[in-house]
């Protein structure tokens, strides 16, 4: 045996709201450890990203093992461990959207806010990423911008709409 | 189960078994050699190397001796030189993928990975060698975890989680991304749920599990263990 050093609890807020909400969904799903994708959705969703705080939450209340978790996390794309951002855009770089212009938006974006597929801006305010087909090939090119879709986008009308939303919040 | 007597042929070779086995057990029985390097007696079969492709008559696809049951009729071969181009494939990509150096490694000379180069006769590579940046895991104490010579046929994995208990190891990201991981991504030395037993470092074929207290040259390590080690569980005494 080794000696170990002290852990430092995972620090998770109970008055969070969404810690309450996902505490909820846990129990409805029965502390079962198959639901653990069905949790980990939950969580991505009302956080925005995985917390490390959050997954070691999740792996105590279903008596999981913790590399199991992280395993899980990290094999699907829809599982993020930082933070993709308070406004998302994403823009559709599949075949029909690359073909109507969809380089010149990406170009457009990282020349206004300096930001690549994947990045997220330093005060958490904007991320950027990009899909390869969003389904949507008859609105080409299309992007989804905080879960709106939006149609045959021009990239300079994109950055302004996008401008105008980061002065909002 | 209720066990029922079959009859199949393996290279020629007219087989009398069980139902309920492997493909790869009942060729061990009868000595046929296939190649193997996730496969690990004892602990669960998953078919991840793809060395013990077999073909089976009828069957269009190469399937894995490890994790295909036998079945009655059944006609396999085991040695076709397709089977022979499929194991050298492997085997190179393999070595392509990581950093096998083997002249430098600590398991030089007992490593499962360079008795396989050796058993399907590579002398060199036809892929380019990615040359990925790894990281080498020295915080536990006692044992090392070097990524540049992982081939993820994820043995300790299964061990630490079948035999020890333990689950201390699994697989993070995909392709060739995809790392041995303690915990949470945590280093080894700071795992709350490693057990330092050691297993999984007896379990590994290559030289990615290591104990510190060894020479570069000297590792011995003896997997055989770990089965024997499960037979003994299974003991009432």
């Amino acid at each position: 045996m080794r000696v170990r050093k002290a852990k430092k609890e995972a620090e998770i807020s109970k008055n969070d709201p969404r810690v309450k909400f996902l505490a909820n969904k846990i129990k409805k799903e029965n502390y079962s450890p198959g639901s653990l994708i069905e949790i980990l959705h939950t969580a991505q969703n009302a956080f925005g990203y995985l917390p490390l705080n959050v997954l070691q939450y999740i792996t105590k209340a279903l008596k999981l093992p913790p590399a199991r978790v992280f395993s899980t996390v990290t094999f699907y794309h829809f599982f993020s461990l930082k933070s993709k951002g308070e406004h998302t855009c994403l823009v559709c770089t599949g075949t029909a959207c690359y073909v109507k212009g969809a380089q010149a938006i990406v170009n457009e974006l990282e020349k206004q806010f300096g930001l690549h597929s994947g990045q997220v801006t330093p005060d958490n305010k904007l991320g950027v990423a990009v899909a390869r087909c969003i389904g949507a090939c008859g609105i080409a090119p299309a992007v989804v911008l905080d879960d709106e879709v939006l149609a045959k986008v021009e990239p300079q009308e994109l950055t302004q709409k996008i401008k105008s939303k980061l002065a909002a919040s | 189960m209720s066990m029922t007597k079959l009859t199949l042929q393996i290279d020629g070779r007219s087989i009398e078994t069980e139902s309920g086995r492997t493909i790869l057990e009942v060729c061990k029985e009868n000595d046929i050699t296939i190649l193997t390097m996730c496969h690990l007696k004892g602990i669960t079969d998953v078919g991840a190397c793809r060395l013990c492709l077999v073909e089976i008559e009828g069957v269009s696809k190469l399937m894995s001796a490890c994790t295909t049951k036998v079945a009655d009729k059944m006609i396999i071969r085991t040695s076709t030189e397709k089977i022979k181009r499929y194991q050298r494939i492997t085997t190179e990509l393999f070595a392509a993928e990581r950093n096998h150096v083997c002249s430098v490694c600590i398991a030089n000379g007992h490593c499962e990975l360079q008795k396989l180069a050796y058993d399907v006769k590579m002398d060199h590579i036809r892929y380019p060698y990615l040359f990925p940046q790894c990281e080498v895991d020295t915080s536990h104490p006692l044992y090392v975890l070097d990524h540049n010579r992982c081939i993820v046929c994820t043995r300790c994995v299964r061990v630490c989680a079948e035999v020890e208990g333990a689950y201390n190891w699994d697989v993070m990201n995909r392709g060739t991304n995809v790392r041995i991981i303690s915990d949470f991504n945590t280093p080894w030395g700071e795992s709350i749920t490693c057990s330092d037993c050691g297993k999984c470092v007896e379990a590994c074929p290559t030289g990615a599990l290591w104990p510190k207290a060894v020479v570069q040259g000297q590792l011995n390590k003896a997997p055989e263990f770990i089965s024997d080690l499960i037979e003994k569980r299974k003991m009432k005494l």
